[in-house]
């Protein structure tokens, strides 16, 4: 059912996506939902209108109204599904209406899980449009179709990265700044989270960190390009740690990483030149061969599974760090957000990213990361839902 | 072409470099000793000069790679032979005690070493042995170094090679390369760690960039997963497995190509990717698990190899050190993705003598002091 919106002069309050004073007469019909359907996860974002009226919810159909009750008074799904309540965002304007953001989660893997649901619900009757966002999109097109009788509209996953992390920025929120740095960040004592206001964000390097990583230069909000990317990401760091450690989830893998030590594992420059090298400016704590004492059957037994799971972590982080300053020094940019849901939770990357950054560009570059993490491709893509460019 | 000294330096002459993995050693044997320069040699001359040159193996690590000797060298004004030797770095006290019994020190030659263990062990080369190590910088010996080997004309194979059709393994060749003109050139050292360096002239280079994801990595990471223990174990499993079990590929993401971006569906998405799945951990194998420690540090390597030279404005890359010894896999993917990923701008070469540069590098400026 699509609802005829009145006249009134809409975007008033800061942060809504409607163009100031335009009026649209046809909206899209709820519910509304972003969908971005990554390597390991997906994520849903979904919009909770506060402001039904009474007449609305008369004609509301009954599968609609379930939808919602079911999403909002839980905060778990399944076995795996997780909303993530401290990141909802309420008394959110979008299209003249007023309501709350929920950001929800779930391992690709469980897709079939969500499909089945999304059939039981009769889902396909409500004739919305379900777009979707990362490689999920492509793959499981005819899944959706089969399975549950949904129409996916497709969106390339950099294009809603890149709109949804320029939105939700905008937002002017009651709540936490959306961005942050690190101050100190190599000293426990003294580190500490700041809030940063990314006004005149542009130009911007976005670095991309889920199961593989990208990188992308943005230069005003229609303009970016991929500027490269690496296999080595999130997925690399989840993969080794299963293997190295036995450990099974990524929660698990961070909590092992956070009680090792890294430089049993690897082989520092001090190792090799007994302090520093100084003629090309690497200190002797720096790591010149990740691992590089697990060649020694010595030392393979006697480092704990912790110092392979920070051994690895730091390897992955601190090789995402060496790219990003590459990119960053040709591309002639100065500030880096790192957004993706391999810094969820990950305090410990962000830090060590934070420390690099600094540090090798002699204070030139910024770290900056974003609360909403991984879910900037599907807000993306719910944008695109609302306002089809 | 040689340049002729008035006064040489003393024999032996030997040039080391001492890496985090590997000692790495050069020693010219001079083949046009005359009567009387024999008659005057003393004693634990002759005998170091016998023991290198009538073994290719010492002790239970030490190798010379024979297949790498330059015979009829002129250095110096001398004519002879350059021979290639390495041994773990693990085994220098064995080499050390060897120089001590040997009475090294009492020839009172300049011992000339490169590589973070000069710094490191010369305490240990004076007490252990009496020697007195003239230290130099590893990149500096290492650039002078692929200079010089690459100019020797030598009626043995082309110094300089690279890889026609690397993707196609029946029509996959290597041919040689003539790298005059070598300037500039992007020098790119893989050995425990990486160096990536910009040389522009003979004088004039740079370090661009390094990663501490290198040959060490690879070894320590198939040891750990594999229980293999060394570099030929760990190649001879890669070389048996499949990665595309063990990576999360853009088609296992996509479906097939990620074509916006021109990724095609065959590409690594996410290195070790599929290791995440409790079931896909348990159908792979050792041999695939080394596969792809191989394959993801070498195409990272690759990759930021790529970034540098397109940085730099580089179109040639020369890939050197000891991770690329009998690893023909690592040396062709290389060679295809600098090809397929710049679209044929990057052309990939390597050289025969791969890890010894740094240590010619010390040998000549024990002869010709910069």
């Amino acid at each position: 059912m699509r609802h005829r919106r009145d006249s009134r002069e809409d975007g008033e309050t800061s942060g809504d996506t409607c163009r100031k004073g335009q009026t649209q007469t046809m909206t899209s019909s709820f519910p509304w939902f972003g969908m971005d359907i990554g390597g390991t996860l997906v994520k849903l974002v979904y919009f909770e209108p506060k402001d039904i009226t009474a007449e609305e919810e008369q004609e509301e159909v009954e599968n609609l109204k379930s939808i919602r009750r079911y999403l909002t008074s839980n905060i778990a799904y399944g076995t795996t599904g997780i909303r993530d309540v401290h990141l909802e965002l309420q008394d959110l304007t979008l299209c003249g209406r007023k309501g709350n953001l929920h950001f929800i989660r779930f391992p690709t893997h469980d897709l079939p899980v969500f499909l089945q649901m999304g059939r039981n619900k009769h889902f396909s009757s409500l004739h919305t449009t379900l777009c979707a966002t990362g490689g999920g999109a492509y793959k499981f097109e005819n899944d959706f179709r089969t399975m549950a009788d949904l129409q996916l509209h497709k969106l390339d996953e950099l294009d809603c990265l890149v709109r949804g992390v320029l939105y939700i920025d905008s937002v002017m929120s009651s709540g936490p700044s959306e961005c942050y740095y690190f101050e100190n960040p190599t000293d426990p004592d003294h580190c500490v989270q700041k809030p940063y206001l990314l006004e005149n964000p542009y130009p911007l390097l976005l670095v991309n960190i889920g199961s593989g990583v990208s990188i992308l230069a943005v230069y005003s909000e229609n303009n970016y390009k991929r500027v490269t990317g690496t296999s080595l990401g999130g997925g690399t760091f989840l993969g080794l740690c299963c293997l190295l450690t036995g450990c099974s989830t990524f929660e698990e893998a961070l909590e092992m990483a956070s009680e090792g030590e890294s430089t049993r594992v690897d082989k520092l420059v001090r190792d090799i030149y007994g302090g520093d090298y100084e003629r090309f400016g690497l200190p002797g704590w720096a790591v010149a061969s990740s691992f590089g004492n697990m060649m020694s059957k010595e030392k393979r037994e006697s480092v704990s599974k912790e110092d392979l799971a920070r051994a690895t972590l730091v390897t992955i982080t601190n090789n995402i760090g060496s790219i990003t300053r590459m990119c960053a020094l040709n591309e002639n940019i100065e500030r880096v957000v790192f957004v993706g849901n391999f810094l969820r939770v990950n305090t410990l990357s962000m830090k060590l990213l934070a420390y690099a950054m600094d540090y090798w560009s002699k204070g030139q570059l910024k770290a900056l990361f974003l609360r909403h993490e991984g879910y900037f491709g599907a807000v993306g893509a719910l944008l695109e839902l609302l306002h089809p460019s």
